[in-house]
């Protein structure tokens, strides 16, 4: 893409969440999250491929849904309650379509179906940024505005863990597999938003770093499925053996730092005597850790010793850089004694 | 203390900066050196109380002879392994070794953690580098399987432990091993409590593991290399029992009643693992399933809650850990020099190998709990605090004595005497470190029988 039209569509994306990060009158908001949307939508379809503008179009349409359905609750809220600011919407209405909206917006189960159709249509920088950057505006929202319905944020949270679990399971496309890992996490954000929204954003930030790990791997090793990660072992040996590290710190195993949102997370629930939901959730995980582990088994943990009946990738020299992946790779692994640090910056 | 755990984390520094053809005899050394300091922990000064404290890791008579079996382990694992490492490229070599010693440093870790959060995350920290040397470095393809199955089994027990403990803390306000016999009973008799009492013992059970949910173990200890294999048996499991006799403190008054299913599982356990041995035909599963067997002798004897029955489960813990890891090593042996482990096809080898029958009888002696072998001593205050509580588990625990005579007797005569198969053209002489090996394996556990004390736990 022309670096110009390249730079000018970045920086609309950046303004467009900032401007929803600063705004306290819906109407600002909703039109940060519209520039937002749209300054991203010739970068989806940028290759021009049918699968990318046909994912580029399911984007735009559950984009600007939820934006109606958020300007419409803004606007009941204005006629109830008579002003515009963000923080101050007492009605359960406006405040229940708000949520469902932003839900919409971010990809929550049962409103998750874009989400795994829409990464497969992108190539992986894209779907990074649809991933990371697009999550932000949407939560910022979400934290501010005080959520009156408990269990509409719980069964949204819930089944978001669930249906990441499940649907993960039955994929060999890494971007769809990156899409319902995606929805699982956003599951497990919202499950704890009402209580400690700190947790919420903890988990977010966790959350990027995580995928932006994983997104970067998969995209030194130019694989967009499972069987084509079978022979990044000798083309990245060291990638090839921090990969598996990462896929595990994304299902939460303890002692890498992805166990962290999830033992605050539990603990908060525990505290608010949500036992049983928190054992769900926690299970649930357990769905999602099956097909991070089947990454990391296609990738690391078996190898052939002959040549394998794939057709071999090239093995280029790569001028890439790879600082922020180490970078985001070591947070990834080493985090989680910090734990107390982190819980009292975020706490502040 | 950290006179240990420092050495062991800096021996991962080492593994990567060793010049290579130094490298096996370098780590072997720095692991005897840690093996040998940590020894001292075994002097315990007279008192039952905590000792050797900071505020993070702290010893007492309960974890030090877990925590002295750990560091004897990692120089036995790299001794085992050396022969079948020595045809992989260099930097997969010192990656094993680095799986080894991390696994060493989180078990030292979880064993001497004065915080059940931190045992917690210790307890499930060790599945990740067990789980790689199983999937990289086993040998069939059933590998992956086994590692789904170690995994998931592990982790679907440790989930309810954690917001088991989460809800015990905020309840109580501290989950310290150091407080928690000073902290208020749970006494109640709602069922949530029950489940509550169920969630924080269902993750020692399965690590045990206990006869229902044991499917795990024998096809990770069968589908792994020799040191996974010797890891799983000698330590992995005894730290599910460490964890249940750690948080038995916490459950009562509710295991009077609740314990009991779980009791009887156990020891039904003891007698099928024990007839599933008798019809094995593989050697590393036989020796997998009685594992299972002696430690639902392990798991009946913790839920008792009686002083013998603590002291008879942490003594069979230990000396079934040393023998366990020998009878692996042993039938590594085996593996060696046919690649395969069906027992048949490895018979008669006293008349070729015959000192290492000498091994094969002392080891297979220790696993029917010969006297005065602390097999025995373990078994007998078992057997004698189950009898105390009801005359009835006489019957199964003394079907489940004579059925582990008979699977051992059974092992140690199929593959040591009768004729060679006709097959068996070559077979490599012993070598001095297979030797070596099953001497420090076996050689801790006759001295044992001199000084029992050591290993004896709280009621000395």
């Amino acid at each position: 893409m022309n670096p110009y039209i390249l730079t000018i569509l970045l920086f609309a994306m950046g303004l467009g969440t900032t401007i929803t990060f600063a705004s306290s009158h819906w109407l600002l908001a909703w039109m940060g999250l519209e520039i937002n949307t749209l300054a991203i939508l010739p970068l989806m379809c940028q290759s021009h491929h049918p699968r990318a503008v046909e994912a580029t179009i399911k984007y735009f349409l559950t984009q600007a849904t939820a934006a109606a359905m958020l300007l419409f609750a803004s606007i009941t809220n204005a006629w109830i309650t008579g002003q515009w600011n963000l923080e101050f919407m007492s009605y359960s209405l406006p405040t229940t379509l708000v949520t469902v909206a932003l839900a919409l917006k971010i990809g929550l189960a049962p409103l998750h179906a874009w989400m795994p159709e829409v990464l497969q249509g992108l190539d992986l920088t894209t779907g990074l940024i649809l991933s990371t950057w697009q999550k932000l505006a949407p939560f910022c929202l979400l934290l501010q505005i005080n959520p009156s319905n408990t269990s509409l944020l719980l069964i949204l949270g819930l089944a978001s863990t669930l249906v990441g679990g499940w649907g993960g399971l039955n994929q060999n496309q890494l971007r769809k597999i990156l899409a319902y890992s995606s929805i699982a996490h956003l599951g497990w954000m919202i499950l704890v938003l009402q209580f400690f929204p700190s947790l919420t954003l903890l988990t977010l930030l966790m959350y990027f770093v995580m995928t932006f790990s994983l997104f970067i791997s998969f995209k030194v090793n130019n694989s967009t499925t499972i069987n084509s990660l079978s022979m990044s072992w000798s083309k990245a040996p060291i990638i090839s053996s921090m990969v598996p590290f990462i896929l595990l710190s994304l299902g939460g195993l303890p002692p890498l730092s992805g166990f962290m949102p999830k033992w605050l997370i539990l603990q908060e629930l525990t505290k608010q005597s949500l036992a049983p939901l928190a054992t769900l959730a926690a299970l649930s995980a357990l769905l999602s850790l099956y097909f991070y582990l089947r990454i990391s088994y296609a990738m690391t943990l078996t190898m052939s010793p002959n040549i394998l009946l794939n057709a071999l990738p090239w093995r280029l020299p790569s001028n890439q850089h790879t600082l922020p992946l180490a970078i985001t790779t070591s947070l990834t692994i080493c985090l989680l004694p910090l734990t107390p640090a982190i819980i009292t910056l975020l706490t502040l | 203390m950290l006179k240990i755990l420092i050495p062991s984390m800096f021996m991962l520094l080492t593994t990567w900066t060793s010049p290579f053809k130094q490298l096996w005899s370098t780590i072997l050394m720095y692991s005897f050196l840690v093996a040998t300091l940590s020894l001292t922990w075994l002097a315990m000064p007279t008192d039952t109380g905590w000792f050797y404290i900071n505020n993070y890791m702290a010893y007492d008579p309960l974890s030090s002879p877990l925590l002295v079996l750990t560091c004897w382990l990692l120089p036995l694992m790299i001794i085992a392994s050396q022969n079948h490492l020595a045809v992989e490229p260099e930097n997969r070599q010192r990656t094993y070794i680095s799986l080894l010693i991390s696994l060493q440093i989180f078990l030292i870790l979880a064993f001497s953690a004065t915080e059940m959060i931190m045992f917690y995350v210790m307890f499930e920290a060790t599945l990740i580098p067990t789980l790689i040397i199983i999937t990289r470095w086993g040998n069939q393809m059933e590998r992956l399987n086994a590692g789904t199955y170690f995994l998931f089994y592990t982790l679907a027990g440790s989930l309810p432990l954690l917001v088991a403990l989460l809800i015990y803390h905020s309840s109580m306000g501290s989950l310290s091993y150091l407080s928690l016999t000073s902290l208020p009973l749970t006494c109640s008799n709602l069922y949530a409590d029950k489940l509550w009492w169920m969630a924080c013992l269902l993750a020692f059970l399965v690590k045990m593991p206990l006869y229902g949910v044991h499917l795990w173990l024998p096809k990770a200890h069968v589908e792994a290399p020799i040191a996974g294999s010797m890891v799983l048996a000698a330590v992995l499991l005894k730290l599910g029992g460490y964890g249940m006799m750690r948080i038995m403190i916490i459950l009562d008054p509710l295991t009077k009643e609740l314990s009991y299913p779980f009791i009887i599982l156990a020891l039904w356990g003891v007698i099928m693992t024990g007839s599933i041995c008798l019809r094995q035909t593989d050697l590393k599963s036989l020796i997998a399933y009685s594992s299972v067997s002696h430690m639902g002798l392990v798991a009946a004897g913790i839920l008792i809650q009686t002083p013998w029955g603590f002291t008879g489960a942490l003594i069979l813990m230990i000396a079934h850990g040393l023998t366990s890891s020998a009878l692996f090593c042993l039938a590594n042996t085996n593996y060696e020099r046919t690649h395969s482990r069906t027992i048949i096809l490895a018979r008669g080898l006293q008349m070729v190998l015959p000192l290492m029958a000498t091994w094969w009888f002392l080891a297979s002696l220790a696993n029917l709990a010969l006297p005065p072998l602390p097999n025995l001593m373990g078994e007998i205050m078992i057997i004698t605090s189950l009898f105390n509580w009801s005359f009835y588990t006489l019957i199964l625990t003394g079907l489940g004595t004579l059925i582990t005579a008979s699977y051992s007797l059974y092992m140690f005569l199929l593959t040591q005497r009768g004729p060679i198969p006709h097959h068996l053209i070559l077979l490599e002489p012993s070598h001095t470190r297979e030797h070596l090996l099953l001497a420090l394996h076996l050689l801790p556990l006759l001295l044992l029988i001199a000084k029992p004390e050591l290993v004896w736990g709280w009621t000395a």
